[in-house]
């Protein structure tokens, strides 16, 4: 009980370390990563890793804490959602802002082709640009214009 | 006329301006803390000038006010003063001072010019703000008498606003 | 006195411009050119009002009237001249009488041109720019007031610190207002060509220029922006993907597939309705860009604070919305094609695959940034849709673009055979090979950046074969064509730097005492002293440091901390040293002169300034692709453009 009450007074994510702990560059590298993926309760959109302000400061300390403990990324931004609320995580889970996206390119694609066709089709007349002649036309145009 | 156009079109400018209008009604900074509502993280930290040191679940049985600010942050000199004298004036309910990111001789000097009534604690690496959801200073959390989170202010703080809040934790 | 002109002046330009509106529709229901003469003079009416206006408030500010609601907001005695004139835009009601300025002029200017042509679409033109004008006139007049009578202070706060920090901060607005205010003309074309029920094709060039003029001015604005946050803010990035950022973003990728649809729309007389749509949604998005920016709905770091201005323009934005809806689907189908394509292999095919992959990114930013207030809608919590997200969507689509701008115009117009395809695929595609395979040697692994790195040479290549056939003479004869791929290849140039940039960035954070020195890439980096200074305004903590390569000196950088007195935490400035190659960065993290310690961040980043000098050439581009035909060239040029398979009498 009073180790437990240890363990979470130092501010640790529940339950134990489900990676391998990190060292040196990579170390660095990963905790740069992971910090990129919270924001920053206090600036306006950024993260923790590009912000100067001293919240920041003390996330990305503690993100490379429990890095260097080996706590995977997901235990990590499963701690501090728990305290500062879905809000924190800039990459979203929820999967309809990532398929919507890629509906709409099908969509599209399926528009593009379907235009594509009916345009090129044998059938669709190539009626002449608006006068007899277009020559004289886009001269008329660009004389008058002047 | 083209129905196609007419009811997409319809649709789009119908879900755009409903969104937009629902967005008017709040506001972007404020944003609710998850922890309200469960109990309050634990933490023991060292009070300043006593060094004594205060366990947070010991305090149960009480209402707690917990304030965290900073000797480097300009709003909090404001709301010192009324932490202050509630403290003296409301009864049963333990004030709590928590200062992270700082040092024990600013912190000092700070008290003994604005006074001190209830203990300050020292987070130095600022674990406890963390655990908190604290993102800026100052922010004063309202526990209530079985630990946990009640509310949850962010700012300076005024009587009305703590007295309100503190009407909250004792029910 | 001064305050009672201004409300004044801007009162009459709401009538003014609510008249001349009604005026100019009646004359195109009835046809009467007395009616479309009457309100070509009310078009110049209004532009003269807010010409008024804005000088007069000019007046207020450099007089020192602080008895102006505006300049009590932002007037000050402390501050030098030209701050004070540019303090014109630097808060909300003044830049909302800016936009008005804007308008007016812009209206004006159109009008003007087109004074002897298109009699039977300009009334309609003018009924809609007067429309919009109507609106902005009663925002300036109503809401968003800034002649509003105060009683007089000795003196004020000066505008926003922030502004006054960088030369950058000054000109973005107003490049910014001359993009996003200039969309309104295009729209006006459009739906005069929706209320006609035709587009004929000489409609076009006015449609076309209009939309290429506002869209040069949005991208140097886009850029200019860019430019100022990597400057200032501190973290070495460019682009965050913050609601307003992405506010200037959106008009500006439908304009520029309404630019292409425009080309196909002129050559084939083919997708009318969608390069209509696509003109009208330019200008919607940039009306809903002002309220995500004004509102107060969205945390940004350009945040207004919430005020009655928002529920304003969200009726304006649901107006205008509808206005679009209803026009297109009760007139689309009159805008006959006159024409067909021969082959989806084809550069007019391309052109389409461009539009989807423009509307697709559209979409994506639009999704991403609106998603969280849909949520927060829905399932009343917050969640947030940032940097991560945004760069994993948009960098495939990107690649993808670059891709198209060398394939597009290798194919030929009409229809390609399966030789002429893989004819003109090889010869660029060896030279996107030779620019990866440097690429990889130069130490790039990043699968993104090597596929940017092959595409990018690749369309290199073609656009610059394309860009000088036909020799010299294309500077003065095809104008249009050579502006064209001047843009492209200013958009190669981007897409590879911003790639390279991103992916190629070596950072290193050091704490270091006085004296100490630390090692970046090419760079020795000492730090010399930390010093206090005070300011007017703020408070400033600069760390010194001397910069050297070689043993060479190179110069020395000054990143500070400033403390403002306004605002809670300390806002860094950074330094950086710009060359061709690579940026060097220095951001300060921490710092106490009192031990003479500093925390600095350093960053070396490669081809940015590229991404500057790239983007002022698409809008060069923009700009040769303007410039007006001298009646010699015409006859050339309508020969250009008149498609091979045309009937001639």
């Amino acid at each position: 009980m009073i180790f437990l009450l240890l363990v979470t007074a130092l501010g640790l994510p529940p339950g134990p370390p489900e990676g391998a702990p990190l060292s040196g560059q990579a170390l660095e590298q990963r905790t740069h990563e992971v910090a990129s993926l919270l924001r920053c309760p206090v600036c306006q959109g950024m993260s923790v890793a590009d912000s100067p302000s001293t919240v920041a400061l003390d996330m990305k300390q503690h993100v490379h804490e429990l890095l260097a403990r080996g706590y995977t990324e997901e235990q990590i931004l499963s701690y501090f959602e728990s305290s500062y609320g879905q809000f924190v995580r800039l990459k979203p889970r929820n999967p309809l802002v990532w398929i919507l996206p890629v509906v709409v390119f099908l969509i599209g694609a399926v528009l593009v082709v379907v235009t594509l066709r009916r345009l090129s089709s044998p059938t669709t007349e190539n009626r002449e640009l608006r006068t007899d002649n277009p020559y004289l036309d886009r001269v008329r145009e660009l004389v008058e214009k002047e | 006329m083209n129905r196609t156009v007419l009811i997409v079109g319809a649709a789009i400018t119908l879900a755009l301006v409903a969104v937009l209008f629902v967005g008017l009604g709040k506001d972007p900074a404020e944003i609710k803390s998850p922890l309200i509502g469960k109990p309050a993280p634990e933490f023991a930290l060292k009070a300043v000038g006593t060094g004594q040191t205060i366990d947070i679940a010991a305090l149960r049985g009480k209402p707690v006010v917990l304030n965290f600010w900073a000797t480097w942050c300009v709003p909090c000199y404001q709301e010192h003063p009324v932490l202050v004298q509630n403290a003296q004036i409301i009864p049963n309910v333990q004030f709590i001072g928590v200062v992270f990111n700082d040092t024990e001789d600013k912190i000092n000097a700070f008290l003994r010019e604005r006074g001190s009534v209830y203990p300050t604690l020292l987070d130095e690496q600022g674990k406890t703000a963390i655990a908190y959801g604290v993102g800026g200073v100052p922010e004063t959390y309202f526990l209530n008498r079985q630990g946990v989170i009640v509310a949850k202010f962010t700012g300076p703080m005024t009587t009305e606003i703590l007295q309100s809040n503190v009407a909250k934790a004792l029910q | 006195m001064t305050a009672a002109l201004g409300r004044f002046i801007v009162l009459a330009s709401v009538f003014v411009s609510a008249a001349g509106s009604i005026v100019a529709f009646a004359a195109g229901r009835k046809r009467s050119l007395d009616g479309l003469q009457m309100a070509r003079r009310f078009a110049y009416a209004f532009a003269a009002l807010m010409a008024l206006a804005t000088l007069v408030m000019e007046y207020a500010l450099l007089t020192h009237d602080f008895s102006v609601g505006y300049v009590a907001h932002v007037g000050s005695r402390e501050v030098p001249t030209w701050v004070t004139i540019v303090s014109l835009w630097s808060s909300l009601e003044g830049s909302i009488l800016f936009w008005g300025l804007v308008l007016g002029a812009y209206i004006a200017g159109a009008t003007w041109l087109t004074r002897n042509q298109h009699s039977d679409y300009m009334p309609y033109a003018i009924g809609t720019w007067l429309g919009c004008a109507t609106f902005f006139s009663f925002l300036i007049a109503g809401p968003a007031n800034p002649f509003l009578t105060v009683p007089a202070a000795p003196d004020g706060p000066g505008p926003n610190a922030l502004l006054q920090n960088h030369m950058l901060m000054i000109i973005h607005p107003p490049f910014l207002y001359l993009g996003y205010v200039g969309m309104t003309i295009p729209f006006g074309f459009a739906c005069a060509a929706l209320l006609r029920g035709r587009l004929g094709h000489s409609f076009l060039r006015p449609l076309r220029s209009s939309l290429l003029l506002a869209w040069i001015f949005l991208t140097i604005a886009i850029m200019l922006g860019g430019w100022w946050a990597y400057e200032v803010l501190g973290w070495g990035g460019y682009w965050a993907w913050d609601p307003v950022e992405n506010a200037s973003l959106l008009p500006w990728l439908t304009a520029t597939a309404a630019l292409h649809s425009a080309v196909v729309m002129e050559r084939r007389g083919v997708l009318k309705g969608w390069t209509v749509t696509l003109v009208q949604g330019s200008f919607l998005l940039t009306i809903l860009g002002t309220f995500m920016t004004r509102s107060g709905v969205f945390n940004s770091v350009h945040s207004f604070t919430q005020s009655a201005i928002g529920p304003t323009i969200l009726v304006f934005l649901a107006a205008t919305l509808l206005y679009s809806v209803v026009l297109l689907a009760l007139r689309i189908n009159s805008l006959e094609s006159d024409g067909r394509i021969e082959s989806p292999v084809s550069r007019e095919g391309m052109f389409l695959v461009n539009n989807l992959l423009f509307v697709l990114l559209t979409f994506t930013v639009l999704i991403g940034t609106l998603f969280p207030l849909i949520n927060e809608a829905f399932k009343g919590r917050q969640m947030s849709v940032g940097r991560p997200y945004f760069d994993s969507m948009v960098v495939p689509v990107g690649t993808a673009l670059l891709f198209l701008i060398g394939v597009g115009p290798a194919l030929p117009w009409g229809r390609a055979t399966k030789q002429q395809v893989i004819r003109s695929l090889l010869l660029p595609f060896i030279s996107g090979a030779v620019v990866a395979i440097i690429g990889f040697i130069a130490g790039v692994r990043n699968p993104w950046t090597i596929l940017t790195l092959l595409f990018g040479g690749y369309a290199a290549f073609v656009t610059f074969n394309e860009m000088f056939r036909g020799g010299p003479k294309v500077v003065r004869r095809g104008r249009r064509r050579f502006g064209a791929y001047v843009v492209h290849a200013g958009a190669v140039i981007v897409l590879v730097s911003i790639a390279v940039s991103s992916t190629m960035r070596t950072s290193k954070e050091v704490r270091m005492t006085r004296g100490q020195a630390a090692n970046i890439g090419p760079y020795t980096v000492t730090f010399i002293a930390a010093e206090d200074r005070t300011e007017p305004h703020r408070q400033s903590t600069i760390a010194r440091f001397a910069i050297t390569s070689n043993g060479k000196p190179v110069t020395t950088l000054e990143p500070r901390m400033n403390q403002y007195a306004t605002m809670r935490e300390p806002i860094g400035t950074p330094d950086v040293h710009s060359t061709l190659t690579r940026d060097l960065y220095l951001s300060i993290m921490n710092i106490d002169p009192g031990t003479q310690t500093v925390s600095v961040m350093m960053l070396i980043t490669p081809m940015v300034s590229w991404i500057w000098i790239a983007v002022f050439m698409m809008g060069i581009g923009g700009v040769i692709a303007l410039i007006p035909l001298r009646r010699a060239a015409i006859v050339s040029e309508a020969k250009d453009s008149v498609p091979e398979d045309a009937v001639t009498a």
